[in-house]
């Protein structure tokens, strides 16, 4: 089995953001990257698929400047076989469709059997560009997903739904499926696997140039206001405890 | 006074009154070894025949042996300087019984006297294969001869007491820790060292040339050529192999090798098991006291050391050196080389704490934490071994350079909090800080407390801009990937700050950047917080009331050697009392080796082991000189106790009877 996982290089979770001085972006100076979490998920889920069939190779594909490199070393230390960097420096201007459609561009010529990348990422979450980037292929696609089976010519796939929910998809091939975390342990990098990474293929593709004007361009990036919000409750202690349990029910949902 | 211990001896001997040949009139005075008489051709041909058969059987188990120990990997580290300290360890380990005696002393003892007993015999045995060949060199009538036949019967007599001494230890008293299943081959061989000392003794009380001096004679070269077959076959190969063994060891405690090359990722397969390994291997005398002491097998763990390296000699013998097959079992990578439940499993060698009390207590110089950690290292670095935890932990170390995965700027918070001066090279020392004094509370605690002691002592200090764990869990764990990024980064760092001197409130720390990072290059000189407070202890408040029980952290005990500095720090802080198990042989709080990050333990726990030992003391408090350990105690101490004693660090000892004024905050620099 032939897959391909595409993957977005983000900036660290506990990194100091500061947006930038025009405001559109954040200052990216003194940022460490990662691999986006969702998107490790589905890099696991390749490679857990592969040790299943028992053969096949996993490809990953990262669009992005020079540093992006660093990530998809790591995807091939962790077993990837082969990795194509898509070399993009404007991913900012780019929107959902335009980096879906230089992925496909790379993914196509690789005619997989199937392409993984996470549900969302984890500095946008926007959620599209795998949809989008199936229907540049012309792949059925599944989202959220938690585990993929191998079943006869297809996959059986576990979707997410709300509440504790979920569906059981069967799937015929190429498709291309979403990957929700959480549903495998991760692999940490080995030695072994940097040294064996070492030997792998690493392929630099130029990004096509951006087809006109992105029809979505971010205005203004700003850091989370933190609000404030005192409510006194009141009533005999027996109504207040009443009131306080639907809160923490309803509103915070804790219970 | 010879001629009096033997008198004593004969006595002994007479009340025993079990040897026929004692009742003969002695024609001779007892003090005088008497001789076979002549050989025949015929029997001196029988004996040649015989000694053939003896020495081919021993040489038939002895050679594929050698041939597997020499076969093995050589190791390239490996070099016999310094030899000062190989002599010193041969002297007092082989020669001296230092080990063997000090860590058991009875049963010790008597080992002692039946080596020193063989030593004393090795000419008298010469000489006695010689007599069979009308060679004898060493006639007993001779003056030499009369004095030294009188000595080696002193040593016969210790000998065949000592023996018979072990022989009711193993049968009779059968300690845990020989393992469950009667050894009928030592038995044996007891017996036959037995007979061979009566034979030799019963020889004073015969005739020259009498048929009873020939019949003992005979008796007593039968036992020798039955004895040294069986030599190879058991436990008693360490006869042979231990005292090299001691004298080839590696130098320094828990010496993790550097990996070699691209295909070297710590012991995988039988073809990763260097020579001395292997020696150490089939030198294990089965004794037990590795397991006796560790704290995993105390605590009804799979992980039994003994069992770690006799599953290493099973592995070698069946597979041989240069073999493929992994190692270690339940691995990811399963395939049919690799059978389940066989030689040594996964799960034992994760659960080993890395206390290093194995290692220390082994008399045959067997190195464990090498091995333990050498098959970590083969399962890590390869991606066999699987846990959530321990991936969870590298992740945290890869990502967030801290143990505890948490983000960095939690520790920039509580140094800015602290007011802890930034290290800028004017000061004399760096305080680490390490992953439980950046981010525990409790580390946070004795760290705070141990600044105000640095600066009640007028000592100028400084702390790190930026500090990453240095890697001791991943070492431990045998992550040697991130644990070479985290030691190489620790190594810029220091080199950048121009730091020259540190001091650390975290035996792990202290070893890991000591030790540890020499891979990778040069640390500066660190020292642990109860070094430094020992020097300046006079000058600490002398404090009374409380009594204090001391717990010594394997890291900086086992480890470091240091036992009397934070001693005298508690001495200052009140009366020290010492828990059952202490010094050398203190047990472990069950956090190191990685441990503590990998969940829950099964079974009962170390720390509870432990923590009920020091409160079962009856001291106030409870001194630690480590934050693993009382991070472990916090939580065992609790839960064996309704009203447990304190638990502080020696920082904290120290810094609770300070002047107040010296927690009003820092004082300019």
């Amino acid at each position: 089995m032939k897959i391909v996982v595409a993957i977005k290089q983000v900036p660290e979770r506990d990194a100091p953001v500061h947006i930038a001085a025009e405001g559109r972006w954040i200052d990216e100076g003194d940022l460490n990257y990662t691999i986006n979490e969702p998107d490790a998920y589905a890099l696991e889920e390749a490679l857990h698929l592969k040790e299943k069939v028992g053969s096949g190779e996993v490809i990953v594909v990262c669009a992005g400047p020079e540093r992006v490199q660093s990530t998809l070393r790591e995807a091939l230390a962790k077993g990837a076989d082969r990795a194509i960097h898509i070399e993009a420096d404007d991913l900012g201007s780019r929107d959902t469709l335009g980096i879906a459609q230089i992925l496909a561009e790379a993914i196509k010529t690789e005619s997989p059997d199937l392409v993984l990348t996470g549900l969302q990422s984890d500095d946008l979450g926007l959620g599209q560009t795998g949809v989008v980037l199936a229907e540049l292929i012309g792949v059925p696609h599944a989202t959220i997903i938690l585990q993929v089976e191998p079943s006869g010519d297809g996959i059986k796939v576990k979707r997410e739904l709300e509440d504790g929910w979920f569906q059981h998809v069967e799937m015929p091939l190429p498709a291309l499926l979403t990957i929700q975390s959480g549903g495998n342990k991760l692999r940490y990098a080995t030695l072994m696997g940097i040294k064996k990474a070492k030997t792998k293929e690493l392929k630099t593709v130029a990004a096509a140039a951006s087809s006109g004007a992105p029809s979505i361009t971010l205005e203004r990036v700003y850091l989370p206001e933190k609000q404030k919000k005192t409510e006194m409750l009141t009533g005999s202690p027996a109504e207040v405890a009443a009131k306080i349990v639907e809160k923490l029910k309803f509103e915070v949902r804790v219970l | 006074m010879v001629r009096e211990v033997l008198q004593v001896a004969v006595v002994a001997r007479m009340s025993a009154g079990s040897v026929p040949l004692l009742q003969l009139p002695a024609p001779h005075p007892p003090s005088r070894l008497a001789e076979p008489g002549q050989f025949s051709g015929i029997e001196s041909t029988f004996l040649a025949l015989l000694i053939f058969v003896s020495a081919g059987l021993f040489l038939w188990r002895f050679g594929p042996i050698l041939c597997t120990i020499l076969r093995s990997k050589k190791a390239p580290s490996f070099s016999l300087s310094p030899l000062g300290g190989r002599v010193w360890n041969f002297f007092w380990e082989v020669l001296c019984q230092g080990k063997v005696i000090r860590q058991r002393p009875l049963p010790g003892l008597a080992h002692a006297f039946v080596f020193w007993g063989f030593l004393a015999f090795a000419v008298v045995s010469l000489n006695h294969l010689a007599t069979g060949f009308s060679l004898g060199f060493f006639p007993p009538t001779s003056i030499v001869g009369r004095f030294y036949f009188v000595f080696a019967a002193v040593w016969a007599l210790l000998v065949a007491i000592s023996i018979a001494g072990l022989f009711v230890r193993r049968f009779f008293v059968r300690p845990v820790w020989l393992g469950e299943k009667l050894s009928y081959e030592s038995g044996f061989i007891a017996l036959l060292i037995f007979l061979l000392m009566v034979t030799y003794l019963g020889a004073f009380f015969v005739a020259d040339g009498s048929t009873a001096a020939k019949a003992l004679w005979w008796v007593h070269t039968l036992s020798l050529l039955v004895f040294l077959p069986l030599i190879p076959h058991t436990k008693h190969l360490h006869l042979v192999l231990s005292p090299v063994t001691v004298f080839l060891k590696n130098d320094g405690f828990s010496k993790i090798p550097s990996l070699q090359g691209d295909e070297d990722f710590g012991l995988v397969a039988g073809k990763d098991l260097t020579q001395i390994i292997s020696l150490q291997t089939y030198s294990c005398v089965e004794c037990g006291r590795c397991t006796e002491h560790c704290p995993a097998a105390n605590t009804g763990k799979v992980l039994n050391p003994k069992e770690i390296v006799l599953g290493l000699r099973t592995y070698l013998n069946e597979f041989g050196p240069a073999s493929d097959t992994a190692l270690l079992t339940e691995s990811r990578i399963a395939s049919p080389d690799n059978p389940p439940a066989k030689y040594l499993s996964m799960k034992a060698a994760f659960e080993c704490t890395t206390c290093g009390s194995c290692e220390y207590q082994c008399p045959v110089g067997i190195q464990h934490l090498p091995v333990i950690i050498g098959l970590r290292r083969g399962a890590t670095n390869t991606g066999a071994w699987e846990d959530s935890y321990g991936t969870k932990l590298f992740l945290a170390l890869e990502k967030n350079g801290n143990a505890l995965g948490m983000s960095s700027t939690e520790r920039d918070k509580f140094v800015q909090k602290q007011g802890f001066p930034i290290f800028d090279g004017s000061q004399e020392y760096c305080l680490w800080l390490g992953c439980m004094g950046g981010y525990d509370p409790k580390g946070r605690e004795i760290i705070a407390d141990f600044a105000r002691v640095m600066r009640y002592l007028g000592t100028s200090f400084g702390v790190l801009k930026k500090e990453k764990c240095t890697g001791d869990p991943a070492r431990r764990l045998g992550n040697d990937l991130v644990f070479q990024t985290l030691a190489e980064s620790g190594l810029k760092t220091f080199e950048m700050a121009k730091v020259q001197k540190i001091v650390a409130i975290c035996p792990h720390c202290v070893r890991t950047i000591a030790t540890d990072w020499r891979e990778f290059g040069v640390a500066p000189e660190i020292e642990h917080h109860s070094e430094f407070m020992a020097r300046h202890k006079d000058r600490l408040p002398k404090q009374t009331g409380d009594s204090i029980v001391y717990h010594d952290p394997c890291y900086l005990g086992r480890y470091r050697d240091i036992y009397e500095e934070p001693r005298a720090v508690v001495a200052q802080a009140g009366s020290l009392v010492e828990a059952p198990r202490s010094h050398e042989r203190s047990f472990c709080c069950g956090a190191g080796g990685g441990l503590v990050f990998l969940g829950e333990e099964q079974g009962e726990r170390v720390s509870h082991v432990r923590a009920e030992e020091l409160v079962s003391t009856g001291a106030d408090i409870v001194g630690t000189a480590c934050p693993f350990c009382n991070t472990m105690f916090r939580d065992a101490m609790s839960a064996v106790s309704e009203a447990p004693p304190k638990l502080l660090d020696i920082a904290q000892l120290t810094a609770r009877a300070l002047p107040a004024s010296e927690s009003q905050g820092p004082q300019p620099f």
